[in-house]
């Protein structure tokens, strides 16, 4: 139990940094890569709705510390962690064994967790851009934006998950 | 009784939920720059030590363009030098034995800085850099580095600050054409991070393309004549009796590395003045100038 808490606490912490570096960095002014979801994204399917809720507002506002865009991405975070239960369910056959409560593609299948990560994905972008263009006004220039996010971020995100999850079978 | 607690406890993800929303909404909406804790901007210490640490690597990124652009600098002050000389040497030649002329004391100091985070693609784009109150710097103090104007310290924390950039809508610089009184104020469009939009320029003030925009020094941030960009075209109007400008930024803020926040001694005095001026209580004035002298 303390072992997996310090394991989350560690990756927190990490690809939150990762997250910073990476939040400097527009690919061809449309695309900025999101991984530290990933963290919300992983976090035990039977861990209570109100802990993902606390923890994704948690990493979404030292986020926003970093970049000072206030209560930005704690917005979206929490309401894509409110979208993660649901989201599961209807991909995630209800007799499947879910021995290893991590959600990953080892635990779930490549196809099933791609459906999840992506769908979640996409709510995270559409919410970050929506509510970032507020100001700007240009629709399709933000959607370009979301779909070009999206896709960087399944690509890196699933890298991490590949990463993650080999280390700790090395370990065992 | 018993049944009010089951259902909070039942529904109790929602209250959570609403909670979070309402917190994140309250900060995202409350508007104001100026009124941020500390705790909340880059400015505080956890988020400061971070990028230091990044600063320390990516630092040293963009040296070459940032040492032509300071050679460049260099030589244009060297040559302003030679010409200042000469130009006092001729006026000592006309005024042989006239008493020394009364040297004011200087109004504007400097602190250089080193810039350790930065945004140019944000809605609101904010500079921070590795000093604070510590080293003298307050907030509402105006920052340059060496192409133009890049911005004003906004939350200043010990050995931190957050500058609100020029790439921000929340700033307006008043800024003017060089060798014309006409004056306006200068705002980001949010757009592109190497224009800006000069607006409220009287209908009829004539320009060129490549005129150069400076400050107009009438506030107590940045001293007059500081270069801020040049006159590109004619912008879009949205308001029928004003000129609006696009002004190219001389700034280069996708490489911004080391800055200098002007620190100008009599702006307490000044501001002070100000106070008067709106009707208060003048012995502000007074006030401001005994803070204002070391």
């Amino acid at each position: 139990m303390i072992r997996t808490v310090l394991q989350f606490l560690v990756l927190a912490v990490v690809l939150l940094l990762v997250q910073v570096v990476l939040s400097k960095v527009i690919f061809f002014n449309v695309a900025v890569p999101i991984v530290f979801i990933y963290v919300i994204l992983r976090l035990p399917v039977n861990l209570h709705v109100n802990w993902v809720l606390t923890i994704a507002f948690l990493l979404g506002l030292s986020l926003d510390v970093f970049n000072n865009t206030p209560g930005m991405h704690a917005l979206a975070s929490v309401v894509m962690a409110a979208f993660r239960h649901s989201v599961f369910n209807a991909f995630v056959p209800r007799e499947a064994d879910m021995s290893n409560p991590l959600p990953s593609t080892d635990s779930l299948g490549v196809g099933v967790y791609l459906k999840y990560l992506s769908t979640l994905t996409v709510v995270y972008c559409l919410l970050i851009f929506f509510v970032q263009a507020f100001t700007l006004r240009d629709v399709t220039l933000t959607l370009l934006r979301v779909a070009a996010s999206s896709v960087l971020s399944i690509a890196m995100m699933l890298g991490i998950d590949s990463l993650v999850t080999t280390r700790r079978e090395k370990r065992l | 009784m018993k049944n009010l607690l089951d259902f909070f406890v039942k529904h109790s993800s929602w209250f959570v939920f609403t909670v979070y929303v309402v917190m994140s909404c309250v900060l995202l909406f409350r508007d104001n720059p100026y009124q941020q804790s500390v705790y909340l901007t880059s400015a505080n210490g956890v988020t400061a030590t971070v990028y230091e640490a990044f600063s320390a690597v990516t630092s040293y990124f963009n040296l070459k363009d940032i040492n032509r652009d300071l050679q460049e600098r260099n030589a244009l002050l060297e040559h302003e030098l030679v010409e200042l000389r000469m130009e006092l040497d001729n006026t000592r030649l006309l005024l042989p034995d006239t008493v020394a002329l009364p040297v004011s004391s200087r109004q504007f100091d400097f602190v250089v800085a080193h810039v350790i985070s930065n945004s140019i693609a944000q809605p609101n784009n904010y500079i921070t850099i590795n000093r604070g109150s510590a080293d003298g710097v307050k907030p509402e103090q105006g920052v340059v580095d060496q192409n133009g104007v890049v911005g004003i310290v906004n939350v200043v924390g010990t050995h931190s600050a957050r500058i609100i950039s020029l790439l921000n809508p929340h700033m307006r610089l008043s800024c003017k054409m060089r060798g014309s009184d006409y004056f306006g104020s200068l705002v980001w469009d949010g757009k592109d991070p190497s224009t800006a939009v000069l607006e409220e320029l009287p209908k009829h003030m004539l320009y060129d393309v490549g005129d150069t925009i400076v400050t107009s020094g009438y506030s107590a941030v940045f001293p007059e004549g500081l270069i801020v960009g040049t006159v590109q075209e004619r912008a879009h109007n949205v308001n029928d009796n004003f000129l609006s400008l696009k002004v190219k930024l001389t700034t280069n803020f996708s490489q911004l590395s080391t800055v200098r926040v002007i620190t100008n001694n009599m702006a307490d005095e000044l501001r002070a003045l100000r106070r008067g001026e709106n009707g208060e209580d003048t012995t502000a004035v007074d006030n401001g100038k005994k803070g204002g002298k070391p």
